[in-house]
């Protein structure tokens, strides 16, 4: 599977008891699953909230309490209201065999009883929470592959004979973006580019990047059909951004980036060719 | 030849025997992972006369290793308190009546979630958890159902409450009032033991500043109007429940034992005032030789903590009184029966360790609350203890196995490493907030589950043993309307009681949280004026604001 199942171990009401949920949470952690704890004393309305905007496949209940005949089908009941039951809903703690049986017409799927051996909750996990990541895997690609990748230079005349001589690349476009107070010079590689910032002056965005970090990789840019729907369902999933909606680039390009704090440290842009372009570049 | 030497020539021999025929294990160790050697010797334990005053001394003096009284049990048993409640206070003052009538001496009061965490029965957050766990409490009114025709002079009572506890000791002490008992005859115990709900157990309510301040004006109230009342019940038990070892339950606890000292000390009472007041609950769990050596290990060490760290000079200030609970987590939901046995096993060591109460957990607890059955038996097993099997007829009977005493002085200095530990993080209550003490528990717990699941660790009937069919025990069952019931209750009490005398009380306590006075007299007062539990802690909580842990 591409990626790790989501769950969210959750302790609902008032049980103070969070041996088994701590245990278990670290258990499918290390059997190679995403895994949220909610904390204690949750109401069946804060676990839905949390699964919803966790976006987990799977809901682990916990309860030693007595409590579970009220809590856990109200989580299950609060799903459906949502249309998220195909959040998969298992439950555990001391729970009564005689129990059960009530549990599963209620929506539960599995109630693991003491004594389970943590091997088994993940399977049954496996098994039974993949039907949305299936889907996901479904959808097309964001990214259509590789635009440019952008370094930042101090000089570019310094280095360019490194790029046009040693590795024989070809420069494609220079261009001088106002705004922005930075030169841009494009190079080609087997149907990518490779874009070299020098800056204008001393505090745009690409100079007070030099005195930060130095030269060296600034952006990466991925090419995609629409950046505005990009941008949306980057900003579904929880990603922040640094332009709310695209602007123009270079050449006629839309661009727009993602805030480096949720990209593992890489600024992402985001970048859209559009016709005109395209008849530049072919020239 | 010297011992040494005959031992090193037995180890030879020994080793080729073993080698020929392997022991089962290729090392014993026990749950605090220290090794157990194959054999004890002398020059393990007492080198010469003045090591056995050092180390043990005789029962009744300093360092108390051998028990607190010179007779101990040839004296008295200990006091067999079972934990029970659930339901209405009327169930549970059934059960309570039951259990006296069946040769009970003490009793143990469990108290709902919604009581414990401050909430009335009709509070949003009791939906579902009213009776559940224990018995549920809102009112004055509650608690004389309770404790109907109980002469409270006569019974010794521990609760288990915590954020809380000032409220249900106030209550308690308005219906001994009521009853005619005044207070300097009462007796009892509240749990009052805030620091390990942080770590362990979960019915906090209040930040750990305030908490702190309730706890010691429970200290200085109890000192001068209800001097037989044990303030606080320092609690491993939960600490070892949430899966700990032997040696954290015994460290983690006289880290927590030496805050709240600290914090009275700080508040300026005197160490001889409150000291002999404190005591502290274990948890007996299945090691047979570690956990008697954790007992001893226990009073040795505390009673260097109050004379040396302290200054206490008062003998009662030094003497670690406990109560023991046998350990509910080592119980299976397979073959249930064969709780009875675990329980025995543990119950000896509490005994052995000299505890001066005792629960016997019933068999059926990890599938539900007892059963009237179940909870006899669980006596009975204190009874066949106490009456049959001769234990308690000398005092101390362990002293002097070399295995024990060595063990005794392996489990003292592993927790004394955690206490220094303790100590230069600045103390227990800043560890707790660092997570420390939860990290460590939590990673204890994770290896026991791994050591189950891989079946280094045997758990019979669960993972070795097992039967293909379990048989369905009768499980009691807690009336699920209860919650409607204590709501209207509690409407029609608050429709009738006198609404000036209750607002000025919770007005006048208002202000005293937000000052530095005793805040117990206060309560009382607010409970006479028929003020709830919910209502109370709702005043407080205006003032002291709630706790939200961090997720660690």
């Amino acid at each position: 599977m591409s990626q790790p199942i989501r769950v969210l171990v959750a302790k609902p009401g008032l049980d103070g008891h969070d041996r088994g949920a701590l245990v278990i949470a670290q258990g499918l952690r290390d059997e190679g699953m995403e895994v949220i704890y909610t904390g204690l004393r949750q109401t069946p309305i804060e676990i839905v909230t949390t699964a919803l905007q966790e976006d987990v496949a799977c809901i682990g209940l916990s309860s030693l309490s007595g409590a579970h005949m009220e809590m856990f089908p109200a989580v299950v009941q609060l799903l459906r209201q949502q249309q998220a039951e195909d959040i998969l809903v298992i439950g555990g703690g001391v729970i009564p065999e005689q129990d059960v049986e009530a549990l599963t017409a209620a929506g539960i799927a599995k109630v693991f009883t003491p004594g389970t051996r943590i091997e088994e909750v993940a399977q049954f996990i496996r098994d039974h929470a993949h039907l949305q990541e299936l889907a996901q895997e479904n959808l097309p690609p964001l990214a259509l592959g590789v635009d440019h990748i952008g370094i930042a230079v101090t000089r570019v005349d310094e280095i360019l004979p490194f790029y046009t001589g040693l590795l024989g690349l070809s420069v494609t476009h220079q261009e001088v973006i106002a705004d922005q107070e930075v030169k841009t010079t494009f190079l080609t590689v087997g149907g990518m580019e490779i874009e070299l910032l020098e800056p204008l002056s001393t505090d745009g965005p690409v100079a007070k990047f030099l005195f930060k970090h130095g030269p060296g990789i600034h952006h990466m840019a991925f090419a995609v059909a629409d950046v505005n729907a990009a941008l949306r369902t980057a900003q579904a999933a929880g990603f922040r951004l640094i332009d709310e909606r695209a602007r123009p680039g270079g050449r006629g390009k839309e661009i727009a980036f993602l805030h480096p704090k949720d990209t593992s440290g890489v600024l992402i842009e985001l970048c859209q060719r559009t016709d005109t372009e395209e008849d530049i570049g072919g020239s | 030849m010297n011992l040494r030497d005959q031992q090193d020539l037995w180890e030879r021999s020994c080793t080729q025997f073993a080698e020929k025929h392997p022991e089962r294990k290729p090392t014993f160790r026990t749950s605090s992972d220290i090794e157990v050697k194959r054999l004890y010797v002398p020059e393990n334990v007492l080198q010469i006369e003045q090591d056995y005053f050092d180390k043990l001394g005789f029962p009744g003096e300093p360092p108390y290793t051998r028990g607190i009284q010179p007779t101990m049990y040839r004296g008295k048993f200990w006091t067999m308190r079972q934990y029970a409640g659930y339901g209405s206070a009327e169930q549970t003052n059934e059960r309570f009546r039951y259990l006296l009538k069946q040769g009970q001496t003490g009793l143990s009061t469990a108290f709902d979630l919604p009581t414990q965490i401050g909430y009335d029965a009709d509070h949003a957050m009791a939906a579902g958890e009213v009776g559940r766990v224990g018995v549920s409490i809102s009112s004055l009114e509650d608690m004389e159902i309770l404790f109907n025709q109980i002469p409270l002079d006569k019974v010794s009572t521990s609760m288990t409450i915590n954020a809380p506890a000032t409220v249900l000791l106030a209550m308690y002490l308005v219906v001994a009032e009521k009853q005619g008992v005044s207070w300097d005859k009462v007796a009892g115990t509240i749990q009052n033991d805030i620091l390990k709900e942080y770590v362990a157990r979960g019915t906090y309510i209040f930040p750990p500043k305030p908490s702190m301040r309730l706890i010691t004006d429970t200290f200085a109230f109890c000192a001068q109007q209800v001097p037989h009342w044990n303030t606080i019940s320092i609690s491993g038990y939960h600490i070892r429940e949430a899966g700990s070892t032997a040696v954290q339950e015994l460290a983690f606890t006289l880290a927590n034992a030496i805050a709240y000292v600290q914090a009275a000390l700080d508040k300026g009472l005197k160490i001889d005032d409150f000291g002999p007041r404190l005591s502290f609950f274990f948890n007996a769990h299945n090691h047979f030789f570690e956990e008697i050596s954790k007992f001893r290990a226990a009073r040795r060490m505390w009673s260097k903590i109050m004379k040396e760290r302290f200054g206490a000079i008062n003998p009662k200030s030094l003497q670690l009184r406990f109560h023991t609970q046998t350990a509910g987590s080592t119980l299976t939901a397979q073959q249930p029966d064969n709780n009875v046995v675990r329980v025995t096993v543990q119950a000896l060591a509490a005994v052995m360790g000299g505890t001066q109460s005792l629960h016997t957990n019933a068999r059926d607890e990890a599938l539900a609350l007892p059963t009237e059955e179940s909870v006899r038996i669980a006596l009975r097993t204190q009874q066949i203890l106490a009456y049959e099997s001769g234990i308690a007829d000398t005092v101390d009977p362990m002293a002097g196995s070399y295995y024990v005493e060595a063990l005794t002085d392996a489990v003292e200095r592993e927790a004394w490493r955690y206490i220094e530990y303790i100590d230069s993080l600045g103390g227990a209550v800043e560890a707790i907030e660092q997570g420390y003490m939860q990290q460590e528990i939590h990673q204890a717990a994770y290896e026991t589950q791994r050591a189950i699941e891989q079946r280094d660790m045997v758990v019979v009937g669960m993972n070795q043993f097992t039967v293909d069919r379990e048989s369905q025990p009768d499980l009691l069952r807690v009336d699920p309307n209860l919650g409607k019931l204590q709501t209207q209750r509690l409407e029609k009490l608050r429709s009738e009681r006198p609404f000036d005398a209750w607002q000025t009380a919770l007005d006048e306590l208002k202000r005293g949280a937000q000052g530095q006075d005793n805040l117990m007299p206060l309560i009382i007062n607010a409970v006479r004026t028929h003020a709830t539990v919910g209502e109370i802690c709702d005043t407080l909580r205006d003032v002291f604001g709630e706790y939200r842990p961090a997720i660690f």
